[in-house]
């Protein structure tokens, strides 16, 4: 996922001032852009050395009309817009900036973005399609290090019948998502307390050796955990610490290294002294308190409170559905329960967002609550749950489904709550 | 191995394998079908991207007929075939699974440039065919088991009327867990990577409607050095089968019919499937010396001709090797499809393909077959051979571990057609 942190708009390095030009070219002949057309066309539309155009080219009828299609396209007093058939839009675009450029395609008045290009390196040539309804277009540049520079309107005119339209949706930007990002760190923050007594109440009843009850604390305070959005790093090391998982070749219970949730379950499903087991909860306590104190868990990064939406259901497939992480008290599904309620909670601080962008996003929460409902009824009257390899073939296969349905519909709202430039 | 059915095999084939040297080629095979009336396989050539013109231009089946176009096309090079059970939670989300179904594999196999998610989500298609499909030879088909006409969806009363649970058969020794489903689909393609594609795009269409069961991956040889071509006990394999380009007989052998033989109506264009994964214990066949390996197959290893004769598609007239001097009683060729007329009703149309799928405990390859074959009535033909077969010398070198019967639909008449849906009339 290291390269979803790797958000482009601060591209590499080089201060140069540059030239930008995005040459564009339509064909009306749909999906099919040949090598030698396409490249013809871009040298064709080549504009240098002005940090002011952008998106030159597109509507322009022939390369000849190079010049005036040049002197045009950045001059916002520019005559009448050009027009181009609806459908199809196939572009080769070329950044003839000595920098790296980004470029997008905006609906001029909706401001839904079309297309997205990130990092297109100086001198370089990409090829995009885009199928587009009626409507006034743009394309928008942002240059390495330089403002951003508006393209001519463009009016495209209406789709053929059948078209299979490209998806537009209103970017969100960064301040947006520190909005989200703060309320759900804050959430995180709150629920700390209270798994630190949790795990409070964990060491004591291990202190004292009364391991039924501290089989019991075991699982109430490592659902409050799972619920708290750790997956892929989130807390960084604390969750190595906290929830790690045995190294390769090791196993929960023989891992000497290992600390936290799982060496504590390894220990007290395996009947482990609880003398061994008191040293494990203390640490426990130890590191959760460090969780609790370090300064900075309830500042979550913008771009994650989308990610954590989806990968906290992703991991619960990679992980706890395939029992893998299982070190003796076989409560994976509870585990899942508490990574659905995690998930539904990261969406929660996105709706605002998401409601008028994802036209899906009620399918998504109630695909969270259904399989939710799916998963306690594994969880028997006592409380108890069903271990997972106890699943029929039919039960497995259906909480299969209703996880992987899940998960595909939380993978867009990762897609759109990334924080994205906003073109005026 | 079950040698039950003839050649067929494209290249003896009227219809013909779309050529892969051109779209020429390729109508060229469709008027041939044609002209030999066989009118089920049609064959399309589909422009390439200008920027591919160093590849080989792709060819597809087209996807509406009255029959699923993967039935009687030539067997392809790859193949995966995926039991699944259904998830859908009713009826109506049984439909939209098949109309979901429908739609990927109607797409799949004509080919297209792939739709663009823009920002709004991750790609749309999973990029490993580049950003525009080709069909390359694509066929998806559709079959339903038993259990999907139990109580679930409202559809016992339309179960086809052969349809049941595959037994277990004397020689077998079938893993339940790799056995059966509620439905089938059989990808074929000339390149795997349009098989592993279509797959990962079907699947990821259709997550919540249904779950993998099981799932076996083969292949088709190329002839070597001619001819069928040969599974991995080095035998060239279905020789005999029915020649598909023979509509009248096709309609005898392959095709069910609604309201003959209790079939319901919507049946009709329908044919009964039977999937066995055959184990071949390859490491004990090789250490066979080659007069026995011939005496139990009835054909020489090389040619592939009958013992009795000289070339590969030469009778092997049974009549005159009455006591079996020459080609035992019970070699399998002879069992399979004896070739007389008390026989003849229960040939079959066999699809097989070769697998290769890693190692036993033992540390022995786990070799073997994907024997898929299609009947118009699964107890006058397939049950019927395989019991004829039991027994059989072979037996000792092949252990049949999975697999399943299933009812192919019908095939897709038009863009608002979909796959089932006279199930549901």
């Amino acid at each position: 996922m290291s390269q979803r942190s790797q958000i482009a708009w601060f591209w590499a390095v080089i201060v140069v001032i540059a030239a930008v030009a995005v040459v564009a070219t339509s064909l009306t002949r749909p999906g099919h852009m040949t090598a030698a057309t396409s490249s013809a066309q871009a040298s064709g539309y080549q504009i240098a050395d002005d940090v002011s155009h952008c998106g030159v080219g597109w509507g322009q009828a022939d390369a000849s009309d190079d010049a005036a299609a040049a002197a045009g396209a950045g001059d916002t007093a520019a005559p009448a817009p050009a027009k181009v058939a609806g459908g199809v839009q196939d572009f080769t675009i070329a950044n003839t900036n000595i920098n790296g450029e980004d470029v997008t395609l905006q609906n001029v008045d909706s401001k839904q973005v079309f297309l997205e290009l990130e990092s297109i390196g100086p001198g370089a040539k990409v090829p995009a399609r885009v199928v587009l309804a009626k409507g006034r277009y743009r394309f928008v540049c942002y240059p390495m290090d330089e403002n951003p520079v508006l393209g001519a309107t463009v009016e495209v005119g209406a789709a053929p019948a059948g078209s299979v339209l490209t998806p537009g949706v209103v970017p969100i930007d960064n301040n947006q998502l520190i909005l989200a990002a703060k309320a759900y760190g804050a959430w995180v923050d709150g629920r700390l307390p209270t798994l630190q007594k949790q795990v409070a109440q964990l060491d004591d009843d291990a202190e004292e050796g009364d391991l039924a009850a501290a089989k019991a604390d075991w699982l109430t305070a490592h659902l409050s955990y799972e619920t708290l959005g750790a997956a892929y790093d989130a807390f960084g090391d604390f969750d190595a610490a906290i929830n790690g998982t045995p190294a390769s070749g090791t196993t929960a219970l023989t891992d000497p290294d290992l600390t936290g949730f799982h060496k504590i379950e390894a220990l007290l499903w395996s009947g482990a002294p609880a003398a061994k087991i008191a040293a494990t909860t203390r640490q426990l306590k130890t590191d959760v308190a460090a969780l609790a104190a370090a300064p900075g868990t309830d500042r979550v990064d913008p771009l994650d409170v989308g990610l954590r939406a989806h990968e906290i259901v992703e991991n619960a497939i990679q992980f706890e559905l395939t029992g893998q992480t299982d070190a003796g008290s076989h409560t994976n599904l509870a585990t899942i329960d508490a990574n659905l309620s995690g998930s539904r909670q990261a969406l929660s601080f996105l709706a605002g967002l998401m409601k008028p962008r994802y036209d899906r996003l009620s399918d998504t929460e109630a695909a969270l609550d259904s399989t939710q409902k799916l998963v306690e009824t594994f969880r028997r009257s006592d409380g108890s749950w069903t271990p997972l390899p106890s699943l029929t073939r039919m039960q497995h296969e259906q909480l299969d489904a209703a996880m992987d349905r899940t998960v595909e519909l939380l993978a867009p709202v990762a897609e759109i709550a990334t924080p994205r430039k906003v073109a005026p | 191995m079950n040698d039950a059915a003839p050649p067929a095999d494209a290249q003896q084939s009227g219809a013909g394998r779309p050529s892969r040297r051109g779209f020429l080629g390729a109508l060229a095979g469709a008027a041939a079908g044609a002209a030999a009336g066989a009118a089920a396989v049609a064959v399309t050539g589909v422009a390439a991207p200008a920027d591919a013109a160093a590849a080989k231009p792709p060819v597809g089946y087209d996807f509406h007929g009255a029959h699923q176009a993967g039935i009687l096309a030539p067997v392809r090079r790859a193949a995966a075939v995926l039991a699944l059970d259904v998830t859908a939670g009713d009826r109506g989300e049984l439909q939209e699974l098949l109309q979901t179904v429908t739609d990927r594999a109607r797409f799949l196999t004509s080919g297209g440039p792939v739709p663009d998610a823009g920002i709004t989500a991750p790609p749309a298609d999973s990029g490993i065919l580049g950003d525009h499909i080709v069909p390359d030879g694509l066929t998806v088909t559709v079959g339903a088991g038993t259990a999907l006409f139990d109580d679930r969806f409202g559809l016992a009363s339309a179960k086809p009327a052969k349809l049941r649970t595959m037994e277990d058969f004397p020689n077998d020794n079938l893993d339940r867990g790799i056995c059966d489903g509620d439905l089938l689909l059989q990808f074929e393609a000339d390149d795997q990577d349009i098989v592993a594609h279509g797959v990962r795009e079907v699947l990821r269409a259709t997550r919540g409607g249904m779950q993998l069961r099981w799932r076996k991956d083969g292949f088709s040889s190329p002839p070597r050095p001619s001819g069928t071509p040969r599974n991995l006990m080095g035998f060239k394999d279905g020789t005999s089968n029915p020649e598909r380009t023979d509509a009248k007989l096709m309609d005898q052998l392959v095709w069910a019919h609604g309201g003959q033989n209790g079939e319901p109506a919507w049946a009709e264009g329908g044919s009964y499937l039977a999937v066995r994964v055959i184990r071949m214990l390859v490491e004990f066949w090789d250490r066979v010396g080659l007069d026995e390996q011939q005496q139990m197959i009835g054909r020489h290893r090389d040619s592939g001709a009958p013992l009795t004769m000289t070339r590969e598609h030469d009778d092997p007239h049974f009549e005159n090797d009455p006591n079996g001097d020459v080609i035992q009683l019970d070699a399998h060729i002879r069992l399979a499809n004896p070739r007389i007329s008390q026989t003849a009703d229960s040939r079959i149309l066999r699809r097989a393909f070769n697998y290769d799928s890693g190692i036993d405990s033992n540390g022995n390859l786990d070799q073997g077959l994907i024997f898929t074959a299609f009947n118009q009535d699964i107890e006058r033909q397939f049950v019927t051979i395989q019991r004829r077969l039991v027994d059989e010398p072979l037996v000792d070198y092949i252990s049949p571990v999975g697999g399943g019967y299933y009812f192919a639909l019908p095939g897709v008449r038009d863009a608002s057609d979909w796959l089932g849906k006279g199930m549901f009339a």
